[in-house]
């Protein structure tokens, strides 16, 4: 295997272009690669690049209509980060909630999408918030909604010589919850996960509802169905049935189908009974 | 090593601080920073348990954080500047979380303390006043097999206060 550390996004597609017919990875900050190594050592590419000395893939900054998120930002970063605490409170706790420090301090949000986990951790939060992931290629630049960026477990429409740059995060004064069902209560794959993203009126009603779970599907899915039966004031214990229409759960080491499709229903009940209390009563009384 | 793949293996020059001594050498792109660490400069403190990134035996500081040493390859630890269980005491004398680990009877099979000790430090350096929760919350990345934690969580809380 061969090493690669470029310090700008110029000298990256430079050397991109003396490399064609190898294999190669994109090395950030390492924590779903090597693993994967550790495990098969075939899957090594003939050639890494690190692109952690690109510093312009560092940080969070904010203009007036959004929150950008460099795709190196670690997960600790964003653990830590205020703006996101305040605005984004489903990522936020997500960030608390993945796997431990060591972990954390080296893994970071560009990784945890092109890694494209069905049960990634920042993935319902990214999503339903609609988050757009910012692709740098040598033809330039463009921006698609991470719901069209992930297109399967592993898989993204990232082309061969594109990195992912920058997470786009609209400012819209949402509020939003993350909630994670693992093994343990760290270091752990979720069994299921979910993010709640919605805005109420001054009466406590929601203005809108965007519900988005993980491990339940190739890809992390929108709950259309049982959010529009919500926001149409169909009660709860109706409504939670609709959440089956946009699942697709399968058995695996963490867990069976049935489980899943089981507990998302119990604790997505849970939560609008007792996090959501305010919006949903209000919404029960009309 | 891991045998050879279609593109020979090159070597690369990596300069780094090592417990505070500068260390220069020559490193296979696959190298995992563990091995160098234990082969190589035979600092044999972080141990490889689960060899990906679940249990914390392999702890070592990288620029100030707690890193797992065996999801980082040495070629990435250029530059950076490291702390591994070797560096903390003086010679014979223990640093503050060492000593609280002893007088504490934190060690059972003793496998999983190094990375305990740097995941103590990563807490006082983060936390002024860490609770029990947070102890235990942010010391999640380490796991002992022995379940010996409440000694543990108890050196790491007595070193948070005198740390004041």
């Amino acid at each position: 295997m061969k090493y690669f550390c470029p310090n700008s996004i110029d000298e990256l597609h430079k050397f991109l272009k003396t490399i064609r017919g190898l294999s190669m990875s994109i090395l950030a900050g390492g924590t779903d690669l090597m693993p994967r190594w550790e495990q098969n050592k075939r899957l090594m590419p003939d050639v890494l690049i690190d692109i952690k000395k690109m510093g312009e893939l560092f940080g969070i900054r904010e203009n007036e209509n959004e929150i950008i998120i460099g795709a190196l930002t670690t997960i600790q970063d964003i653990k830590k980060s205020k703006l996101i605490y305040n605005e984004f409170s489903s990522l936020s706790e997500a960030a608390r909630q993945f796997a431990g420090v060591q972990i954390r301090h080296r893994a970071t949000i560009g990784g945890n999408i092109c890694n494209a986990s069905p049960a990634g951790d920042l993935l319902p939060g990214l999503y339903a918030h609609h988050a757009e992931i910012q692709l740098i290629g040598p033809n330039g630049h463009r921006l698609i909604p991470v719901s069209d960026f992930i297109v399967g477990p592993g898989k993204t429409v990232m082309e061969p010589e594109e990195i992912v740059s920058e997470i786009h995060l609209p400012r819209k004064g949402e509020k939003s919850l993350f909630y994670k069902l693992g093994l343990r209560r760290s270091m752990a794959i979720a069994v299921v996960n979910f993010a709640v993203v919605y805005n109420t009126n001054p009466d406590n009603s929601f203005t809108s509802l965007n519900i988005t779970a993980g491990a339940v599907a190739p890809t992390i899915v929108f709950l259309k169905s049982f959010s529009d039966a919500i926001m149409n004031g169909v009660p709860l214990d109706e409504a939670i049935r609709f959440v089956e229409k946009d699942i697709s759960p399968i058995n695996d080491i963490r867990a069976t189908a049935n489980y899943r499709r089981t507990v998302l229903k119990n604790v997505l009940k849970y939560t609008f009974r007792h996090e959501l209390a305010d919006a949903h009563e209000e919404y029960e009384e009309k | 090593m891991y045998g050879a793949g279609p593109i020979a293996d090159s070597l690369y020059p990596i300069s780094l601080i090592v417990n505070g001594k500068m260390v220069q050498s020559d490193v296979p792109a696959k190298l995992r920073l563990l091995d160098f660490l234990r082969n190589d400069l035979n600092l044999t403190g972080a141990k490889e348990v689960c060899g990906e990134g679940e249990c914390g035996a392999c702890t070592v500081i990288m620029d100030g954080k707690t890193v797992n040493s065996c999801l980082i390859l040495a070629v990435e630890a250029n530059g950076s500047s490291l702390t591994t269980i070797e560096g903390l005491s003086n010679g014979e004398m223990l640093n503050k979380m060492q000593k609280a680990f002893v007088d504490h009877h934190s060690v059972q099979c003793g496998y999983c303390i190094p990375g305990m000790v740097l995941s103590g430090e990563q807490i006082i350096k983060d936390h002024a006043h860490p609770d029990r929760n947070t102890i235990r919350e942010d010391l999640s990345g380490n796991i002992c097999r022995c379940t010996g934690y409440q000694k543990i969580v108890d050196a790491i809380e007595f070193a948070a206060e005198k740390h004041r």
